[in-house]
């Protein structure tokens, strides 16, 4: 069952080039958000958006111009992580041409920090279950 | 109705990651109450205590209705459904982002 965004892309650039863009900091910054991403799988990473850290991230795998999959971790500071997820990129040489298939997915909210809000963590669980059941319509397209 | 959808987004995470907005939610998530009773269980001024308020408000997790001179804050159930929209939120996040990548690289190929 798919719970994940999953989108792909083609690109008239080589999977080399593309591949620049999605590892290289500086070209990052350029689409994505400023990063101090590094091609070394267990590399701890933030993306900045607007000057605060809009996700905590950490390298889980790279297999150069092919594969690269990391964390994606939202929350107040790197203590309190509430949201977890993978983003993964794969690429596929189409003849000199790049298809990306881009996944974002294994979403998880997180225990809550203050453990006399059990209430609050039954919400959010809640929520989450829900998010995951109104993704598979659309993954199934 | 989407780039609603997408403020509401951030702000929620904003919302939920304040540990005095989340006992605050909590406490309304029993009953409605007052600005003022909501007031007397923080050791934080009035004003402090009207700006979390605010945000829960603009984020749309409660609403407010004035009753005599009194103004209630009740939780709103959509402003917890609107969060479950969080995988449509990041579908669009990367479609505005990817295809600002493949412009970048369109015109990069043709200098």
């Amino acid at each position: 069952m798919e719970k994940q965004v999953k989108q792909t892309w083609h690109f008239n650039q080589s999977p080399k080039v593309v591949w620049e863009y999605l590892t290289n900091p500086e070209l990052m910054g350029q689409w994505l958000m400023q990063c101090n991403f590094e091609p070394v799988v267990g590399h701890k990473f933030q993306f900045i958006n607007n000057d605060k850290i809009d996700a905590y991230c950490q390298v889980l795998e790279i297999i150069p111009h092919k594969l690269l999959s990391y964390s994606w971790k939202k929350g107040k500071n790197e203590n309190e992580i509430r949201l977890d997820s993978v983003v993964t990129w794969i690429l596929e040489d189409k003849g000199g041409k790049t298809e990306l298939l881009l996944q974002h997915g294994d979403f998880e909210l997180l225990k809550d920090f203050d453990d006399h809000n059990n209430g609050w963590n039954y919400l959010l669980s809640h929520l989450v279950e829900r998010l995951n059941a109104s993704s598979d319509a659309g993954a199934n397209v | 109705m989407l780039p609603r959808m997408q403020a509401q987004m951030f702000d929620a995470f904003q919302v939920i990651a304040d540990p005095s907005r989340r006992q605050m939610m909590m406490m309304l998530s029993k009953d409605s109450m007052t600005i003022n009773a909501l007031a007397k269980n923080f050791d934080m001024s009035r004003p402090a205590v009207s700006k979390h308020i605010k945000i829960m408000y603009n984020a749309g997790f409660i609403s407010i209705t004035d009753i005599g001179r009194e103004r209630y804050c009740t939780l709103k159930q959509e402003g917890f459904n609107e969060l479950q929209d969080f995988i449509d939120y990041f579908d669009k996040f990367w479609t505005t982002k990817l295809k600002k990548l493949q412009t970048l690289l369109d015109n990069k190929s043709k200098q």
